[in-house]
């Protein structure tokens, strides 16, 4: 190594490491132990007795063997596939059609709807979550039956959660794609104010109605946008699970069809009863490859790596 | 092709008075420049002919049509940007063809007329190019070309050649100048380039914070200005201006006396007017060494130019250049006296700095 590149590695070093150190801490480090555990019989955190104690692929196969024969874990995947699915399109397109809405408007009223979408994002969870809680009761006292109890449409309260698995589903999606578009609508609308104004002006003259003009001009120019918060919920909606676990918690929504993968390993390691953190590992590894391949997909089908940019200069 | 009339023009934007009580008549075929610094309301002015800002008062017409709530994609306007606006994920010809889609033109009819105004622009070997992969003045002659495509009534340009380099800007301006007469069109060029405006125009509208002081041919404010702002904006370097009093026939300027310019005679008498800033171009005077008839002064610094330099002379500490021959050499501190042509000399009042002549207007 001569001086300068032992000077340009110090330098290195200096700038990379407290984001190695984290990246190692609490990405690396967590990760490797839950591979780990899920070789081993792990189970109601009794370390001593079991972390030495090696199953093979044992966990795999139960889980495996319970996506094949056990309808609940089979409605934990499928609810998985269904929620996630169903709101990141929610949340993408809910994002980006947000942002077009109110780039086409005056700046103040455009701010404060803006705002309003962000509410969700700013409650605390239990808060936000106690209001559908409210809204969606299965009894009388549910605003939503008792709406529509008095608008006549029903006569009987009706269990929305309880109705599966479209009812439970439809709850959780609608209780996180609410929180999850004002995302995609801040990047989205930082995006639009990017783009200088000349061209959208240059379209208006030339006969641009608002659609054409986001069809045309602004959606191509954010395709790397798109991308991002298309990746980035997608990830996150994979992994989420607070607002889920209360509404089951409260007994709001079904078990089987309110339960995500995500919520399944929390439980499984964590809930009440027997916990079985060998299998609960076992699961979070497979949700994890399952967040990598959905990862890697979206960014090659969108072509991330043109987005990287080579540095400026050479040193 | 279109004259453009903008009757008693006002725009607000909250308590910020942009334009104020514009009036101005474009004719058909003319090349109107817009010429003001930065902020003074021209942009807003070719914004509000194009439609994008509405008048809060005032109308617009083209010919004897009401355009004034008629949107932007009904009054057939081109629109020339400063940074070009080229959508940046189109290729050279969907630039140029974009106006054209957007009117449902038939494909066959498109490829025709792009092809038309891409060779009328030289950039028929471009069409296949992303805007990212032309020059600027190759950017610059699609943003004409996508605006000339639709044929336009009434071509407007807002700073066209601003992110130009000079050269470039110089070969451009003589083209643009031709393109506008060949094709005959009406044409409104917004610049805070006064040699741009001089250099193009047919007749130049001068602005100042959402005024217009002046709308003349070049030569007339140029020569003529009606405000101190219009003779000290215009001319590169600007003109000169000193305070001089009146004294019975003569104006005094510091320690010289220059006798009251023919053309200036009867009108001074009869205004009665006492105090005056005597303004004058810097090639209308020529520095004599020594003392003489004329500005006394001495030598500030002096500038070569190559085919002639430029000589700043300080009278009683107000500073004023005037051009002088290549070959001269004058030294720092130097007497000398500045004789101006006479017939060449603009009198403005001294307090409101309007030319005498249009003193009573």
């Amino acid at each position: 190594m001569n001086k300068t590149s032992r000077e340009k590695f110090a330098a290195l070093s200096f700038f990379l490491s407290p984001m190695i150190l984290m990246v190692v801490l609490f990405y690396l480090v967590p990760l490797f132990m839950t591979i780990y555990i899920s070789f081993t019989r792990m189970r109601n955190w009794n370390v001593e007795k079991y972390i030495t104690e090696f199953v093979g692929v044992y966990n795999y196969q139960r889980l495996f063997y319970m996506f094949q024969h056990d309808p609940t874990f089979k409605a934990v995947i499928l609810t998985t596939v269904v929620f996630v699915g169903i709101t990141l399109i929610i949340n993408v397109f809910g994002g980006l059609a947000l942002a077009l809405a109110t780039f086409f408007i005056s700046e103040k009223p455009a701010s404060t709807f803006r705002l309003l979408w962000l509410l969700p994002r700013m409650s605390p969870i239990a808060v936000y979550s106690l209001v559908w809680y409210y809204f969606f009761h299965g009894s009388e006292i549910g605003t939503l039956n008792s709406i529509l109890m008095k608008l006549g449409i029903i006569s009987q309260p009706i269990p929305w959660g309880q109705i599966v698995p479209w009812g439970a589903w439809s709850i959780i999606i609608f209780v996180n794609g609410l929180v999850g578009v004002s995302f995609g609508m801040i990047v989205f609308t930082s995006a639009l104010n990017q783009i200088p104004k000349e061209l959208v002006i240059a379209a208006r003259v030339d006969g641009a109605s608002a659609w054409e003009i986001s069809r045309k001009i602004l959606i191509p120019l954010m395709k790397w946008h798109f991308l991002y918060v298309l990746t980035w919920q997608f990830l996150s909606l994979l992994t989420t699970y607070p607002h889920i676990f209360l509404l089951v918690q409260w007994d709001l929504v079904n078990r089987d069809y309110g339960t995500t993968l995500a919520l399944y390993v929390f439980n499984t390691a964590f809930g009440r009863g027997e916990q079985d953190q060998g299998l609960a590992a076992a699961a979070a590894v497979i949700l994890s490859i399952m967040g990598i391949i959905g990862g890697y997909v979206t960014l090659k089908v969108l072509q991330f790596e043109k987005m990287m940019k080579r540095p400026r200069g050479d040193f | 092709m279109v004259k453009i009339i903008l009757k008693e023009i006002t725009k607000k934007f909250g308590d910020f008075t942009a334009l104020n009580n514009i009036n101005l008549k474009i004719d058909d075929r003319e090349f109107m420049a817009l010429l003001g610094p930065s902020g003074s309301g021209k942009s807003t002015l070719l914004y509000t002919i194009a439609g994008i800002y509405r008048p809060t008062s005032g109308r617009i017409y083209f010919d004897d049509r009401d355009v004034t709530e008629v949107p932007p994609k009904d009054r057939n306007v081109g629109l020339v940007f400063q940074n070009w606006a080229l959508y940046p994920h189109m290729k050279v010809f969907e630039n140029i063809a974009f106006p054209l889609e957007l009117r449902k033109v038939p494909r066959q009819e498109i490829e025709k007329k792009v092809r038309e105004v891409a060779k009328m622009l030289h950039i028929e070997n471009l069409l296949d190019r992303y805007p990212w992969q032309l020059s600027g003045g190759q950017q610059q002659r699609v943003a004409i070309a996508r605006a000339l495509v639709k044929e336009p009534d009434v071509l407007l340009l807002d700073e066209p050649l601003s992110n130009l380099d000079a050269l470039l800007r110089l070969e451009v301006r003589a083209e643009l100048k031709r393109l506008q007469k060949e094709l005959g069109i009406t044409a409104v060029y917004v610049t805070h380039d006064q040699a741009e405006a001089l250099a193009m125009a047919d007749r130049i509208a001068v602005i100042k914070e959402g005024k217009i002081l002046q709308v003349g041919t070049p030569d007339e404010v140029y020569y003529r200005p009606k405000y101190r702002f219009v003779g000290g904006f215009l001319g590169n370097p600007p003109m000169n201006f000193v305070e001089a009093e009146v004294e019975n026939g003569h104006l005094k300027v510091y320690e010289s006396k220059i006798p009251v310019p023919a053309q200036y005679r009867e009108l001074i008498e009869k205004l009665g007017i006492k105090e005056v800033l005597l303004g004058f171009r810097p090639h209308d005077a020529e520095v004599i060494k020594g003392i003489g008839e004329g500005l006394i002064g001495e030598v500030y610094s002096f500038e070569p130019l190559g085919r002639e330099q430029i000589v700043t002379a300080s009278i009683g500490g107000t500073f004023v250049k005037v051009f002088a021959p290549e070959g001269e050499h004058f030294t720092f501190g130097e007497k000398v006296t500045v004789k101006i042509r006479e017939d060449r000399i603009v009198l403005f009042d001294k307090k409101t700095e309007r030319a005498l002549e249009f003193l009573e207007e």
